[in-house]
């Protein structure tokens, strides 16, 4: 199958990140068209009838999104970029805004047309200098070409962008964790309703995208929806950036179609599982998802068919493990991420997370209890859909999932029966002064 | 199902239809139908978090058990609070909320009146499933009233949410992420605010703990008297809590009409005068201590008999921290002396009005209306002037001073007047120029060893309780100063009044305050049709008053 890249297109290319290139490869032509022949309304007809859906991880349909923005309303609209990325596995959106910042700016300005915005925030995650440097020179350049700003291709139509840096959490990648992080307050999810459409950034209408959301819309445009739904399934068509590490010969963010086979990407395109080892494993869609068996992974990459899979598409960040892997050693790495950066609000989750990685903790230095297993089983039912953000969630899949599929590890950690002993040794005790 | 009102809303509670009106959530629409949920961070006065999840029920509206602080009630919506679903999501967050939960009961401060206690009770397990060692968070001094135990913090953010909203200070924070988070302040900010106590009231648990209570007692040791704080004119209504005749602390009680659940720290504190070593506590003809209580009454009774009927020059100074009844009594000495009464008011403070709405009035006393309504308008205002200035023009042959205030100095022009007449009955909490210039001194009562009623600022008529209602206690043992029996209490005014005129002959024999209450209804319009009894537990608009700052005193 040849597919050519889309989004990605010229991310070895010297000097892709400038505005000179970026024009110099029909760069800002689609914005303009839309400024200059697209109807708002029309528009968002357009996106939706392409069926894009959301990359950063939930798959909601980009255009529906869009339309629940009141399109009367007093109050200013804004448009959150996320560009938070801290998915374990997932290094897609940085790609973008690391080789092509234009890609992502003229995205945001056909969005911000269609659903009748003046401001957008680019929430960056702190870590991410190079992306933020390379953003803050991209908005530079555009404003001083004069597509950012006032009066943009000689239209009334005005739009200010402000790249913002997170300070370093998971949770202020949750849509709503990251306008409590804009607005100045500590980063922490919101109860929905009220929906960011509806009351977000500052109270105000607000559409919440993914970098790689948005970067799909020049390519929309500029070939048609048609175009766009005929790649890839139909349900969840066009480009789509996987990210792939773990125990492959070639680890690396890839652009193939949307619903390419699993075991076709990491043979083909990452060169195959590792010196020359089997695979034992896979996290298809960022550590939040279900693990899938060796046995499990002849499915394809698109959002039904991994869903039908018992995982998830999510931020398509696709962890390769080999023969070698100990499961106890991958599933505490993924506990420990999730204790360390569940906000601590709702109270399934704060103590949720930090239970199940100190039960995990304490099956890693073989210190585990035959009933530690319905234990962890239990906490993760005690987690699911009874907290306010699905981080809560997203920590009890892996669990569940990873005793699941490879109990006989797990088991084999279980021997202790004394209590006490396992009280005195379990050593991952979150001790704050 | 009946078709609903204009406004409400048909939704089935536990299997019974019910209506509620629209817009209610379902933990408060529940409520209105007697179905108690259990709740943290959900408080009436507060905006709606949705942390604690303890209140989570089963709907038909999703799969997924709703919050019922936050979720609304619609037509149709079928809600379980017992069904299997909801009853293993409570006990699953009742595990989560007491697994690094330091279970110090013994030693906590809240124990007795916790809901994590209560709760655990009701929904928790019998026995803990986790084996792993407890996290540790900080215990320190947040402010200087304030201390926090962060082992036992829920981490509810009610206090962080009272000082955003309500005291609008922002003082608190949570710092630190998942089972690590804990209240804190920002350094070197400590929570010094006005309404700062309200946050240990508010806190669910025992993290939060007011220096000026720890330790002092068990709360189900503690009696409760629920009266109001005479602090200011604003009347906050409050529990006082006494153990062995001692009060331990003031807490606000619930009335939307006045303090919300909220009260200030300058009230809530305010009760140490009333058991300082220096308050006069038995009776004097001057320096010399009168060897019964009803001897000094007798006294008084004996002063006033030799004025009733207009034969002498008769001053009377009340205060504004008399009951209505007392000022009722004072009135009807005046009646038959002819007296001529006046009052003084305590400086003004600053009034504050804070984000959350709550007051704090300017008027640093509690009754200034009620005794208005009682003995004039202008009692503090021309009436005062006059008073002054016959003391001063010399040849008063009797003057009784009121000075029951706990914070506040008579004016010095006022004491030298006292001094002129040529006989001087003071009563007082603490001795002063007036009292020294007495010739018989009598204790006053303070407002925890009152019984009667107190007309706020807005004119609302509250009742004031004593735990030992000396007004009774007192009558049934005449012979004995209060202090030396069970309680420290002292006998207030009620008492020495209704004495003197029993000995005078205007009356047959003392009252009650209802007693009184009922004398003072009968004979002053803005009382018509009250009693004590009749008076709801968060008061009542009083008539014929305006509703504030009118009477203000003429002068000035
Ligand atoms: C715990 C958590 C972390 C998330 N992190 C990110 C992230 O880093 N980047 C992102 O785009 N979406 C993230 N999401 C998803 C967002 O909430 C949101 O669905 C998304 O940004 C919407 O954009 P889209 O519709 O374009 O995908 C996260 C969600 C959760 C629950
Ligand atoms: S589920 Fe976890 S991360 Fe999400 S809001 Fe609740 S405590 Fe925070
Ligand atoms: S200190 Fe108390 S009120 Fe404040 S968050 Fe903790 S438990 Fe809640
Ligand atoms: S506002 Fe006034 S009445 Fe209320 S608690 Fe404070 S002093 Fe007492
Ligand atoms: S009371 Fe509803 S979530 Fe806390």
């Amino acid at each position: 199958m040849s597919f050519e890249p889309i989004l990605t297109k010229y991310r070895h290319e010297k000097d892709s990140h400038t505005i000179d290139f970026y024009r110099g490869h029909g760069g800002y032509e689609q914005a303009k068209k839309a400024i200059h022949d697209w109807a708002p309304d029309d528009l968002i007809e357009e996106v939706k009838k392409s069926n894009l859906r959301g990359r950063g991880g939930a798959g909601f349909p980009t255009g529906v999104k869009w339309s629940f923005v009141p399109k009367q309303t007093d109050k200013p609209k804004y448009l959150a970029v996320n560009a938070d990325e801290s998915e374990p596995g997932t290094f897609k959106d940085r790609v973008i805004m690391e080789t092509d910042p234009h890609l992502l700016l003229e995205g945001i300005m056909i969005s911000c047309w269609a659903v009748g915005i003046n401001t957008a925030y680019i929430y960056i995650r702190g870590e991410m200098v190079h992306g933020y440097n390379q953003l803050v020179s991209a908005c530079k350049e555009a404003y001083a070409a004069g597509f950012l700003g006032k009066g943009i291709f000689g239209s009334d139509f005005e739009l200010d962008v402000t790249v913002h840096r997170g300070a370093g959490a998971y949770i202020c990648g949750e849509e709503t964790g990251m306008l409590t992080s804009l607005e100045g307050e500590r980063g922490q999810p919101k109860l929905k309703p009220p929906f960011p459409a509806i009351e977000g950034l500052f109270g105000c209408p607000t559409v919440v995208n993914n970098v790689e959301t948005l970067a799909n819309l020049p390519f929309i445009l500029e070939k048609g929806a048609d175009h766009f739904r005929s790649i890839g399934p139909e349900k969840s068509p066009g480009p789509k950036l996987f990210c792939v590490s773990g125990h492959v010969e070639k680890p690396g963010t890839y652009e193939l179609p949307m619903g390419v086979n699993l075991l076709t990407l990491i043979n083909e395109h990452c060169g195959g599982v590792w010196k020359g080892r089997k695979l034992k494993a896979v996290i298809p869609g960022g550590s939040s998802a279900h693990v899938l068996h060796a046995d499990e992974c002849d499915v394809n990459m698109d959002i039904e068919s991994l869903a039908a899979g018992g995982s998830m598409l999510g931020s398509a960040g696709v962890i390769v493990m080999d023969e070698t892997t100990d499961m106890v050693d991958a599933l505490l790495n993924i506990m420990k991420f999730y204790h360390h950066e569940s906000c601590g609000q709702c109270t399934p989750c704060r103590e949720g997370t930090g239970w199940l990685e100190k039960i995990v903790h304490r099956l890693h230095q073989g210190r585990g209890r035959k009933e530690d297993l319905d234990v962890v089983f239990d906490v993760c039912d005690r987690m699911i859909g009874k907290t306010i953000c699905v981080l809560a969630d997203a920590a009890a899949f892996p669990a569940m999932s990873f005793i699941d599929k490879f109990r006989d590890e797990f088991l084999a950690k279980c021997t202790n029966s004394d209590r006490s002993t396992a009280q005195a040794t379990s050593g991952a005790g979150g001790v704050n002064v | 199902m009946s078709d609903s009102g204009a406004g409400m809303v048909s939704w089935v509670l536990n299997g019974d239809p019910v209506e509620s009106p629209a817009g209610m959530t379902i933990l408060e629409a529940a409520k209105a139908h007697g179905a108690e949920l259990p709740h943290f961070c959900y408080h009436p006065g507060l905006s709606i978090a949705g942390n604690c999840r303890i209140c989570l029920v089963e709907t038909n509206r999703s799969p997924k058990p709703a919050i019922s602080c936050s979720e609304r009630i619609s037509d149709g919506l079928e809600v379980q609070t017992h069904s299997e679903k909801a009853v293993e999501a409570r006990e699953g967050v009742m595990e989560f909320q007491l697994i690094n939960h330091p279970l110090d009961c013994p030693v906590c401060d809240k124990a007795g009146e916790c809901t994590l206690q209560d709760y655990s009770f009701d929904h928790g397990p019998d026995e803990s499933r986790f084996v792993e060692k407890k996290n540790i968070r900080h215990t320190k001094d947040l402010g200087p009233t304030i201390k926090i135990w962060g082992n036992r913090c829920i981490v509810c953010t009610r206090c962080i949410r009272f000082c955003d909203e309500i005291s609008g200070t922002g003082e608190l924070c949570v710092v630190a992420r998942g089972d690590r988070s804990v209240v804190d302040v920002f350094p070197g900010i400590p929570i010094d605010n006005p309404l700062a106590g309200n946050v240990v009231d508010i806190c669910p648990v025992g993290a939060l703990i007011s220096k000026d209570f720890m330790f002092q007692s068990r709360v189900w040791n503690n009696e409760h008297t629920e009266t109001v704080c005479g602090g200011c004119a604003r009347g906050c209504n409050v529990t006082v809590e006494t153990n062995e005749g001692f009060v331990k602390r003031l807490m606000p009680r619930e009335n939307t009409d006045v303090n919300d659940w909220w009260m200030c720290d300058f009230g809530r504190y305010g009760w140490r005068y009333a058991h300082d070593d220096r308050r006069v506590s038995v009776p004097r003809r001057g320096a010399e201590a009168v060897e019964t209580e009803l001897e000094a009454h007798r006294d008084l009774g004996e002063l006033v008999r030799g004025a009733w009927g207009g034969s002498k020059k008769v001053a009377i100074v009340v205060d504004p921290f008399l009951t209505c009844e007392e000022a009722h009594l004072v009135g009807r000495v005046a009646a038959g002396t002819g007296a001529t009464v006046g009052g003084w008011l305590p400086p003004s403070g600053d009034e504050l009005t804070f984000p959350g709405k709550f007051k704090i009035s300017g008027e640093k006393c509690p009754n200034r209306r009620g005794v208005e309504a009682v003995l004039g308008q202008e009692v503090f205002g021309s009436q005062a002037k006059a008073v002054e200035s016959m003391l001063n023009s010399g040849g008063v042959d009797l003057v009784i001073v009121f000075a029951g205030f706990p914070n506040a100095d008579c004016p010095d022009a006022l004491a030298s007047a006292v001094g002129k007449a040529t006989a001087r009955v003071a009563f007082t909490l603490f001795d002063g120029a007036w009292s020294e210039a007495a010739d018989l001194v009598l204790p006053s009562a303070s407002v925890f060893e009152k019984e009667g009623t107190y007309v706020n600022e807005d004119g609302r008529l509250q009742r004031v309780r004593s735990k030992d209602r000396p007004g009774d206690a007192q009558l049934a043992q005449p012979g004995l100063h209060s202090a030396s029996i069970s309680s420290p209490w002292v006998t207030s005014e009620l008492v020495a009044l209704q004495r003197a005129l029993v000995h005078v002959g205007d009356a047959e024999r003392s009252l009650s305050a209802a007693g009184v209450f009922r004398q003072l209804a009968d004979s002053n319009e803005h009382f018509k049709g009250q009693s004590h009894r009749g008076i709801p537990a968060t008061g009542v608009p009083l008539g014929g008053l305006a509703p504030a700052g009118v009477g203000e005193g003429s002068e000035s």
